[in-house]
């Protein structure tokens, strides 16, 4: 007679090993009080930890933020001892009719698309002439390119505005122009723009660099047994497996465009000529700091809070769309 | 269309040399395989076979043509990379298309070509999927079809199965041999496996730190290591090296050492009628190589040892037994077993058909054909060969030829 061989059962107690190896304790028995407070503690202390960044978080950043959309409602300047009076919709209402208000908008948008050659371009090109560099000379090259990056904007801004100076300014010496860099409308919007993007231009070539280094080498390899040649592994593989890092990179410049320029404009042209290089985050230090129109700027501070909220979340949408994860 | 030739290929880093010297001679249609250990230079020489990196030293010829300094691009190759390398923001479809693409071949006919290299390894499905969307089998199967898209003049493939796992690993091995068989194109496959170097190559090319060792069919690799390396690399468990020593007895030359004494099979003159002074090989240091699977179980007994009775006992035709020792354990595979056996200083591997009935801590005699044993050079380690080309009356060949 055939008997069929049982399978293992599932709960089939393995065999003990040979010695030493204790046996399962009765540990639901032995849970006292005091573990349970040891419980209790372990799931809080995470959130004890954390608390102090928690806590920075709110008084800095949330605060204010709060404290800001409130004041919009409020026509208010700034002294403690005046009352803040209850405003409504107006504020708003003056932010979208104000002529200045839009014009700075256009300003500042102008002075993002100007600085992007300084923070794309220029440091696609530099990354990839630059990939083949190894060892102690890579080092000096990025040491070379990213030491404006650590000037502090206020000192560069000053020697700028020497060697910008119209007649005996080194700028004018070299080119042969006889243009007033910093009082004439549109080379004052060049000037900005152009001292912030050599300020820039270090960080990002340090970015694109890590980005380029990031990429497996094998995809090139890949590529050159492939048949193609530099430039089409180059356009077809290395730019758009690099995009990502681009798209930060605009991220950046979209957001801390204001950021960079504000030293500059402030200490080299004050928004003029003629409010020729007042963007948007200028005019809003004016309204609130030289007008002491709190509520109005906080008003526009919001405004712009919302837009560049929503100018980063499709770039960080494209970004994540556009990063492809190899393995 | 491709012959290969490698001219002495000498790659340094830094003061080291990851490729030492090496020269191939590669058919157009051959299967060669490059085998090694991890480290031994297999990859630097693919890739400079590949013009990924230049060679310190030397020439590489593809059909006559010297191709040394000529870009990857220029020398008509494809190369299936380990990580295979598919580019992660390309479809499959354009994966695989792209190396026409580069060539500026029409659209039309790209979308022909990748639909028909898709059918042939059953990848039509899955043309508009991204690599990570795949999965390891069939990233494989895409790097296989980006390479041959175009009909390229060979095809190098560095360790491609090494990522997939053992049951996908065998199913491709077939399919690679299968598709060398279809294409008739050359091939230069790298793999540490000696499975599929014995499996797919028609000629084997075994590296040991950037020296070529030995290069030849499988059958030969494996029957007639030309070196202890290969003796040693080769087979699974490799085969068994003992230190020995050459005696003459009775005309015969004999391998001896401590429990062995193993007859070689090879006359020579008469021990009594010395010439000039004694036997030719006497006293020579060589290694002892014989393969697990050639070694004869004559007794295995659990007692204090074996006798000569015993062994006159079992009737093998290979005569009394060479080698005795004590079983130290065995492993079983299943179909056979594997006993390890301690013999003198060394341990040897045993391959016995189950059930062999062998029992670690038995003593152990075991007799291997004279046609089974290999000798090699204890120095140089490369294998010596018995050279009777004179009347055995006369003695031979003081010294036993190095291949
Ligand atoms: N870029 C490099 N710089 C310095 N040494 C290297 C470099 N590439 C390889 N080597 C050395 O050259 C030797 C051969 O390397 P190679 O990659 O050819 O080995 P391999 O046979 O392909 O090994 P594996 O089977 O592990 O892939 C190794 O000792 C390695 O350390
Ligand atoms: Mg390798």
């Amino acid at each position: 007679m055939f008997v069929e061989v049982a399978p293992p059962t599932q709960l089939a107690p393995a065999p003990p090993p040979s010695a030493g190896a204790g046996t399962p304790g009765p540990s639901h028995a032995r849970r006292s009080a005091g573990s349970l407070a040891r419980m209790l503690g372990r799931g809080v202390i995470p959130y004890l930890y954390l608390a102090p960044a928690l806590g920075m978080l709110v008084v800095w950043i949330y605060r204010p933020l709060v404290q800001t959309a409130n004041y919009s409602f409020y026509s208010w300047n700034l002294s403690p001892d005046q009352p803040a009076i209850p405003q409504g919709w107006h504020n708003y209402h003056r932010l979208f009719t104000l002529p200045e208000a839009g014009n700075s908008v256009l300003r500042t948008v102008a002075m993002i698309a100007l600085l992007l050659p300084f923070t794309i371009i220029i440091p696609i090109i530099v990354g990839l002439l630059t990939a083949e560099v190894r060892g102690r000379a890579r080092t000096v090259y990025q040491a070379l390119i990213f030491a404006p990056f650590l000037v502090a904007p206020v000192a560069s801004a000053a020697v700028w505005q020497w060697m910008l100076t119209p007649g005996s300014g080194i700028v004018n010496r070299a080119t042969g122009l006889k243009t007033n860099w910093l009082h004439e409308r549109l080379p004052a919007l060049l000037s900005i723009t152009g001292i912030a993007g050599w300020q820039m231009l270090g960080f990002a070539v340090l970015v694109v660099s890590a980005g380029l280094a990031s990429i497996n080498g094998d995809y090139s390899e890949a590529a050159s047994v492939d048949g193609a040649s530099r430039w089409q592994s180059t356009r077809w593989l290395t730019l758009p497996l690099l995009s990502p890092t681009l798209v930060f990179l605009v991220l950046t410049t979209v957001l801390l465009a204001g950021t960079w320029t504000f030293p500059l404009i402030d200490t080299l042209t004050q928004g003029g000529p003629v409010s020729a290089t007042t963007n948007i985050y200028y005019l809003l230090w004016q309204y609130g700091f030289k007008s002491f129109d709190a509520g109005f700027a906080a008003a526009a501070g919001v405004i712009f809070f919302f837009g560049f909220t929503l100018v980063a979340a499709f770039l960080v949408w494209l970004s994540d769309r556009l990063t492809f994860h190899d393995n | 269309m491709s012959r290969i030739t490698v001219e002495n290929v000498t790659r340094r880093y830094g003061g080291a040399k990851a490729v030492d010297g090496v020269s191939l001679d590669i058919a157009d249609g051959e299967f060669l395989v490059l085998l090694g250990p991890s480290g031994c230079g297999k990859s630097t020489l693919l890739r400079a076979i590949a013009g990924l990196l230049a060679p310190s030293e030397g020439r590489i010829l593809v059909d006559g043509r010297d191709v040394t300094d000529i870009p990857a691009r220029g020398r008509d190759l494809a190369m299936v990379f380990q990580s295979y390398a598919l580019y992660p923001h390309l479809t499959v479809a354009r994966n695989i298309g792209f190396p026409l693409r580069a060539r500026r071949v029409r659209r039309a006919d790209v979308r022909r070509r990748v639909a028909e290299v898709a059918e042939i390894l059953d990848l039509s499905a899955l043309l508009d999927r991204r690599p990570r969307e795949l999965s390891g089998g069939q990233r494989q199967r895409v790097a296989l079809g980006r390479a041959l898209v175009r009909d390229p003049g060979a095809f190098l493939m560095d360790e491609p199965l090494s990522n997939l796992d053992a049951q996908l690993r065998t199913a491709t091995r077939t399919e690679i041999t299968e598709l060398h068989r279809r294409l008739g194109r050359t091939f230069i496959y790298v793999t540490h496996d000696q499975v599929e170097a014995m499996t797919m190559a028609t000629r084997v090319a075994v590296l040991n730190r950037g020296r070529l060792e030995q290069i030849g069919s499988p059958t030969e690799v494996y029957d007639q290591p030309a070196s202890a390396f290969v003796a040693a690399f080769l087979g699974s468990p490799p085969m068994n090296l003992l230190d020995a020593e050459l005696v003459t007895r009775d005309g015969q030359l004999h391998a001896v050492a401590p429990q062995v004494d193993v007859p070689l099979g090879i006359r020579v003159a008469a021990a009594g009628a010395p010439r000039d002074g004694g036997d030719p090989a006497a006293g020579r240091a060589i290694q002892l190589g014989i393969r697990p699977e050639h070694l004869l179980v004559t007794s295995a007994t659990g007692g204090t040892g074996s006798t000569d009775s015993t062994d006159s006992g079992s009737a093998h035709e290979t005569g009394p037994a060479v080698l005795r020792g004590t079983i130290r354990t065995v492993e079983n595979l299943g179909s056979e077993e594997i006993a390890h056996c301690v013999i003198g200083a060394t341990e040897v591997r045993v391959r016995a058909r189950r059930p062999a009935g062998l029992t670690a801590g038995d003593a152990i005699a075991l007799s291997a054909r004279p046609e089974h044993t290999h000798l090699f050079d204890r120095d140089s380690g490369r294998r010596l060969v018995w050279q009777s080309d004179q009347p055995v009356s006369v003695p031979p060949a003081r010294v036993p030829v190095t291949t």
